[in-house]
């Protein structure tokens, strides 16, 4: 098996070598036999990098420890669903995941462009091919997956413990995902700049891979939080540590980048901007990577510190600077007719957000890399923590609701001042109202009640649009209400998912701004029978019940809660002994409630005293994060929902010129 | 050519508001990441400020109190920086801080020889008021490739 499994990588990297060849020549000659030969070439890649994950997974699942990824990363007694998430539990294996989402995905982008864009796609796929390249390259010289240990051990060392859980199962494989589809758009991005074919037809060919890599971060990012909150027990779901902010770049920029396209197809404007989103958008998914394999920044994350940082480094700054110097070469050719007409426009309020989203990605990414930068510049390393990003992105937070508020009401080119005043009525006072209620509540924080009052109007916002929509179906065809929002969102899903997604973004903006400012925490050691407050909650500790397998020790606390007297829920936080790398984790007990998590932790249990230690955190409205992004989630699949209207857009671009005025008007505004 | 002006102007002052949110938090919010033998090097000058200090804690100082929630230990530079992103420095002592956290549980990992990252703050004494201490993942066992 292992054997098989190297042969197929050198095999893959053979026919992804030969797939440029092939395309650069079928382009020269103009011969459609060597394009063909040139995809299926790709696919052949696909099939034979698939044989390799298969061999992997193989050796995983029957434990051949002959090979050191699996005696590295697993064991006998190691739950099978573990096994399987093995794969991209370390570092060989998540490089190969990553190599065969990026060949299937490369497959997809062949199947679908069979007929379409005859001119960028081998471009396309010469520079997916360049990356898989790169990755094989890794694969079958720098970090060999199938790698064999001379003498067999009897058994592996295990998967991380803290990765032993049902999120980090599918967290990595959300957030690699997001990162490898970003490949496409690019991928085309670059298409197009070779060709001079510059219009909006590459973004509207890849609209829907960049929603669906934006789906993918989102969920990643919302899976790692969620694993940070269950695993690492310290209350908090989001420590702005190098990794975390690695995820979160890419998806604030294609975040930027999906709402910047629509000013270039409805206005003809921001070309390059678009081009240099997007660009930037894949960078920094290799900058990801480049972040957690290469031990440059310190990391809970990084636990495989290897050789790779080079290797990653190199290949970056090619991308980076190939790239730029492409987009520097076709600037000609990128210059738009249209400009900005006024501040009271939705192009104005696309290029603020545009402004923010960077700005914030930008703060981001400065406050990971400072340490590298400081020790560079003053020859000490300086590091800044939560509070820096906190206190740079919150206001920008602030402005992007905003802006989130104002945008979907404000009509494109320009809006009168009494329009303005018209549409705005309604979300303004839901604001001003949400921040007056929450101020008699007796918040005083100016943070906070800003906060809350920008989040009503961006749900004002929503709430306004859907009511506009659904009273104008109830009017036009005669629908009632409920009937009317069913068709509403399904004829225009572009335009109500989104809304639908802005609706989770505010839930989730309310969920963060109110569990970082309110979380109360109470540490205490006790005795069994003892008890303690938290909150309006009572807790008493009943005991410990001790439970050995072969794989782990579980020794769990028993805590009843009470609140006004009634017993409410009881609650079993554990201490995990992990046998094979031994190493202790812990196991958190959650009473979720959409008003406030409380939230129990095992700390310690003292054989000598008797004492066990307990952390207990009560956290306002944390539920709304988690539903938030389950929202967000709906909502994308909403807005890629296949829709005739579009596919109709796309066929007038691609033909576009004649066409040009077919293009249908979504939303009908 | 005015419009396109006057959003150059708007982004801009959006772009200049972002730097200085940016400098101003880099400038309140930063702390040195420093060894225990840099710390030691530059003892005096560091007094009084927040630190991030990268250590190992020594074997036979631990005291923990459960009642109480009070770790000390003492750190020190790990012997063997090879492959470490430690870097040694020309103090000739090596140096040795006692840290002490209060209020917070003992870390999971936390044991005699394990790397530690403190947070916290130089007090006068040449104590370590820790509000953190963070233990790194023990590295892992390497087994040796065929050749």
């Amino acid at each position: 098996m292992p054997l098989i499994g190297q042969l197929a990588l050198a095999l893959a990297l053979l026919v992804a070598v030969y797939s440029i060849g092939a395309n650069l020549l079928g382009m020269r000659r103009n011969s459609p036999d060597l394009l063909l030969s040139a995809r299926h070439a790709l696919w052949a890649m696909c099939a034979m990098v698939t044989v390799a994950v298969a061999a992997l997974w193989t050796g995983l699942l029957t434990s051949d420890f002959s090979l050191e990824y699996v005696a590295s990363y697993s064991s006998v007694t190691l739950p099978i669903q573990y096994k399987i998430a093995a794969l991209w539990g370390g570092q060989q294996g998540s490089l190969l995941f990553w190599t065969w989402l990026l060949s299937i995905f490369t497959s997809i982008a062949i199947f679908q462009n069979r007929r379409r864009n005859p001119e960028i796609t081998p471009w396309a796929l010469i520079v997916l091919a360049g990356v898989a390249i790169f990755f094989l390259g890794m694969l079958n010289f720098v970090t060999r997956p199938f790698d064999l240990l001379a003498t067999v051990p009897p058994d592996g060392s295990d998967l991380n413990p803290l990765l032993q859980n049902y999120w980090m199962a599918i967290h990595p494989p959300s957030l690699y995902t997001g990162y490898v589809s970003a490949a496409v758009p690019f991928a085309f991005a670059c298409g197009a700049l070779i060709t001079r074919k510059l219009d909006d037809g590459w973004i509207r060919t890849t609209r829907r891979w960049a929603i669906f890599s934006w789906f993918f971060l989102t969920l990643g990012n919302m899976f790692g939080a969620r694993w940070a909150y269950e695993v690492l027990g310290w209350g908090g779901y989001w420590a702005w540590d190098p990794v975390e902010n690695a995820a979160f770049m890419p998806w604030l920029v294609m975040t930027a980048y999906l709402h910047s396209v629509m000013i270039q197809e409805r206005k003809d404007m921001l070309k390059v901007w678009n081009l240099a989103l997007i660009g930037m958008a894949f960078m920094l998914t290799l900058f990801g990577t480049f972040l957690t394999r290469s031990g440059v920044i310190s990391s809970v994350h990084s636990f495989t510190q290897s050789g790779l940082g080079p290797y990653f480094l190199t290949f970056l700054i090619v991308v980076v600077v190939g790239y730029t110097a492409l987009l520097f070469s076709r600037v000609n050719d990128l210059k738009s007719p249209a400009e900005f007409e006024s501040y009271l426009s939705r192009e104005a309020a696309f290029l603020f957000n545009n402004l923010m989203l960077v700005g914030i990605a930008f703060a981001v990414f400065w406050g990971t890399i400072f340490p590298v930068i400081s020790e560079a510049a003053r020859g000490v390393k300086i590091t800044v923590g939560p509070p820096f990003f906190n206190k740079v992105n919150g206001p920008l937070a602030l402005g992007l609701v905003f802006l989130m508020g104002v945008g979907p009401l404000i009509a494109w080119r320009r809006t009168s001042p009494q329009t303005l005043m018209r549409t705005f009525l309604a979300p303004v006072t839901m604001g001003v109202g949400a921040g007056v209620v929450v101020f008699a509540m007796g918040l005083r924080q100016w943070y906070v009640l800003t906060a809350l009052s920008l989040a009503a109007f961006a749900l004002g916002t929503v709430a306004v649009e859907f009511r506009r929509g659904v009273s104008a179906r109830r009017h036009l065809v005669h629908e009632t209400p409920a009937r009317a929002l069913v068709n509403l969102v399904a004829k225009n899903n572009r335009r109500y998912g989104g809304y639908i997604i802005h609706l989770g973004v505010v839930f989730a903006f309310v969920g963060i701004v109110a569990s970082s400012f309110f979380r109360t925490e109470v540490k205490r050691s006790v005795r069994t029978g003892q008890s303690f407050t938290i909150g309006a909650y009572e807790v008493t500790y009943l005991g410990l019940k001790g439970v050995e397998t072969a794989h782990l020790e579980d020794l769990s606390a028993r805590l009843v809660v009470r609140s006004g007297g009634r017993e409410i829920a009881t609650m079993e936080p554990a201490k995990l002994f992990y046998k094979r790398p031994q190493q202790p984790a812990t196991r958190v007990a959650i009473r979720s409630t959409p008003l406030a998590d409380l939230y129990v932790v095992l700390a310690g249990v003292d054989d000598k005293s008797g004492l066990a230690t307990f952390e207990v955190f009560l956290t306002p409205l944390v539920f709304w994060l988690w539903a938030g992004g389950l929202m967000m989630a709906m909502g994308t699949v909403v807005v890629m929902w296949p829709n005739v209207r579009e596919r109709a857009a796309l066929a007038a671009a691609l033909g576009r010129d004649e066409a040009l005025d077919a293009e249908p008007v979504p939303g009908g505004d | 050519m005015p419009s396109k002006l006057r959003f150059a102007v708007g982004a801009g002052l959006i772009v200049l508001a972002i730097g200085y949110l940016i400098t101003t938090a880099v400038r309140n919010t930063s702390e040195y990441y420093l060894t225990v033998n840099e710390v030691g090097a530059r003892q005096a000058h560091l007094t009084g400020q927040m630190l991030r200090v990268a250590g190992r804690v020594k074997a036979g100082t631990i005291s923990w109190d459960p009642a109480t929630l009070t770790l000390g230990f003492a750190m020190v530079s790990p012997p063997n920086p090879d492959g470490s992103p430690l870097k040694p420095v020309t103090a000739a002592d090596p140096a040795e801080f006692r840290v002490v956290a209060r209020g917070e549980p003992k870390p999971d990992m936390f044991a005699a020889g394990r790397d530690v990252i403190v947070e916290g703050r130089l007090a006068s004494d040449g104590t370590i008021e820790a509000r953190q201490v963070l233990t790194s993942c023990p590295s892992k066992y390497i087994p040796k490739k065929a050749k």
